[in-house]
């Protein structure tokens, strides 16, 4: 959409460049609210110099033990949030499927599963930590969790909302059993089934953060616990704009691929 | 906005200028923080300050209470080193101005665990009340000098809950304050380190006094006054055992809902040395340490941080 708006004006500045005033606005009155005109006591607001500071330490490994924690604490992160990202998103697609099937069973288990969707992921912790022990399945069962149900409800929505005429179509062309659903039902919900899918990730991502942060399974989310123990405000607001760009990058991503799903599709002009 | 803020500043700053009328101390549900417990239940503390209304809040970890002290909401704490000197480090306006407790914690293995010594840590899991804490920072030591620095996983976890882990074998010992060790090793759990090999034959401090550096300046007759109650009550735990323990039991009461044993108080108070003084090279070391352990990169300016002057006077 932003492409558009600007090849209509073509002489415009390009969006990226108000998108870097934007940043370096940002990074400008926080330097001069925090380093120049020190409005608050640096334990209270980390000036930039203090979490850019975090960041050398955090990235370049050293004799100091903590000394690459960033990197660490990234990696744990990202493969807990990968795996339990795709087995929620495995998972939703069968209880999707299975729901599509049975409006009783629709009707039944589709308001548990908003129900449990409404219950902020922080709040399923304590009881994943006496399931599964204070250890990285509490933090993968919350994330599983998370990722799970969007995905299942949007794809329960998706199949029922293919029009009857395309699977008749399908059908006549010779899909039978789960063929009708790998050959016709699957491709034609997989617009909607990407939405789905673009929610679990900003709900696991959300989840894993605020898991790690409550189990103490090593991770970007303990990282805040840790900053928090040792008083080190710089190291918390640092890894707190870790979780942001590594959040808003995996949306975009997920975005890119769901416009060129829907562009295939022609839901959206192809660019 | 801007104005907003500056207006804010200046109605804080004015408030920091009149001379207090509440002072607003923070501890710790636990033995260690005996001289508190006591002073709050005998009404020590209030009595020394007279018109001046004291209130308390509790905490469960330094970090919590370091941050009520950043926000300015506290003035007077009983905290431990670990966290007092992690706080001077990123500028929070600390000093020490006495001691409350040394030694009081140990270190107790999960029966079945098959911990009999220090050296049999290796590859297991051990708890500490919260990172770059006392007790973090005494199990590193020990590790250290027992070469198993890297070895062992150093699990954070609050001391309530370390029984319902034990139980559930998820960590295999556990590096805690008083009460908490009396009630493990009641519980079944194995004494492997006791106060006094955890560190420096027990001569290092586990609660120190801390106030708000610009509170003193302000209010140098408050802080006094309230290290007499401290005294007072470092005094009557020395000399009254039964009755002390009794005070200190109904003050744990009234806070945990929780009644303490006798027979578990009584251990850990023997455990416990009970003072207002503390060891400067003790806190040095520590700082040392937690440097080491890299949750510090600079040490604190020890002439900022350290200041006896209040207790000497009323000593």
């Amino acid at each position: 959409m932003q492409r558009t708006a600007v090849a209509r004006r073509k002489k415009a500045t390009p969006i990226w460049v108000w998108q870097i005033v934007g940043v370096l606005f940002l990074l400008g009155s926080w330097y001069l609210f925090t380093s120049v005109l020190k409005l608050q006591p640096s334990y209270v607001m980390p000036t930039p110099e203090m979490v850019w500071e975090e960041y050398r330490y955090g990235f370049i490994k050293s004799d100091n033990p903590n000394d690459g924690q960033l990197i660490y604490a990234i990696g744990n992160s990202l493969r807990r949030v990968f795996t339990g990202y795709g087995i929620g998103i495995i998972i939703g697609v069968i209880i999707g499927v299975i729901l599509s099937t049975n409006q009783i069973l629709r009707a039944v288990v589709g308001g548990w599963l908003i129900a449990l969707q409404s219950i902020p992921s922080i709040a399923y912790i304590p009881l994943a930590i006496i399931w599964f022990g204070l250890n990285e399945k509490a933090v993968l069962f919350v994330v599983v969790l998370e990722a799970t149900l969007p995905v299942a409800l949007a794809l329960s929505g998706a199949l029922l909302n293919v029009q009857p005429a395309v699977v008749t179509a399908g059908r006549n062309l010779g899909a039978v059993g789960l063929k009708v659903y790998t050959h016709v039902l699957l491709p034609a919900s997989l617009p909607n089934i990407f939405t789905g899918i673009r929610v679990a990730w900003s709900f696991a991502w959300r989840a894993l953060v605020g898991g790690e942060l409550l189990s103490h399974a090593a991770g970007l989310g303990q990282l805040l616990e840790t900053g928090r123990n040792v008083s080190n405000t710089a190291l918390v607001l640092a890894t707190m704009i870790i979780i942001g760009v590594v959040g808003v990058l995996f949306e975009q991503l997920i975005q890119r691929l769901e416009n060129r799903v829907r562009s295939n599709y022609g839901l959206e002009v192809r660019k | 906005m801007k104005k907003l803020l500056f207006t804010t500043l200046l109605l804080i700053g004015a408030a920091h200028a009149q001379k207090a009328t509440t002072v607003r101390l923070g501890y710790f549900p636990n033995l260690t923080h005996a001289a508190a417990l006591v002073g709050l239940e005998k009404g020590y503390f209030q009595k020394e300050l007279g018109n001046v209304k004291l209130t308390s809040k509790e905490f469960v970890a330094g970090t919590a209470l370091n941050e009520a002290f950043a926000a300015g909401e506290i003035d007077i704490g009983y905290i431990g080193p670990g966290p007092a000197i992690n706080g001077a480090v990123r500028g929070l306006p600390v000093q020490i101005i006495a001691g409350a407790s040394n030694a009081g914690a140990v270190l107790v293995a999960r029966k079945g665990s098959g911990i009999k010594t220090y050296k049999d840590l290796e590859g297991k899991k051990v708890a500490v009340p919260s990172l770059g804490n006392t007790q973090d920072i005494s199990l590193r030591h020990i590790l250290k000098e027992q070469g198993l620095t890297g070895k062992v996983t150093i699990q954070p976890l609050a001391p309530a809950d370390v029984p319902t882990a034990f139980a559930a074998k998820q960590i295999d010992a556990a590096l805690v304050p008083e009460p908490w060790a009396s009630l493990l090793e009641t519980k079944g759990g194995t004494l492997i380190g006791n106060e006094k090999t955890v560190w420096r034959d027990g001569d290092y401090p586990t609660t120190v006094v801390i106030v708000n550096t610009k509170f003193a300046q302000e209010n140098p007759e408050l802080v006094k006054a309230f290290l007499r109650g401290h005294i007072k009550a470092v005094n009557f735990i020395k000399s009254n055992g039964p009755a002390a323990q009794t005070s200190i039991a109904r003050k744990l009461l009234e806070l945990t809902k929780e009644k303490v044993d006798p027979r578990v108080l009584q251990r850990a108070l023997k455990r416990t040395q009970i003072t207002t003084t503390y060891s400067v090279e003790a806190l040095k070391e520590y700082a040392d340490l937690n440097k080491e352990a890299g949750f510090i990169r600079t040490l604190p300016d020890w002439n900022t941080l350290i200041n006896n002057s209040y207790l000497n006077e009323v000593k």
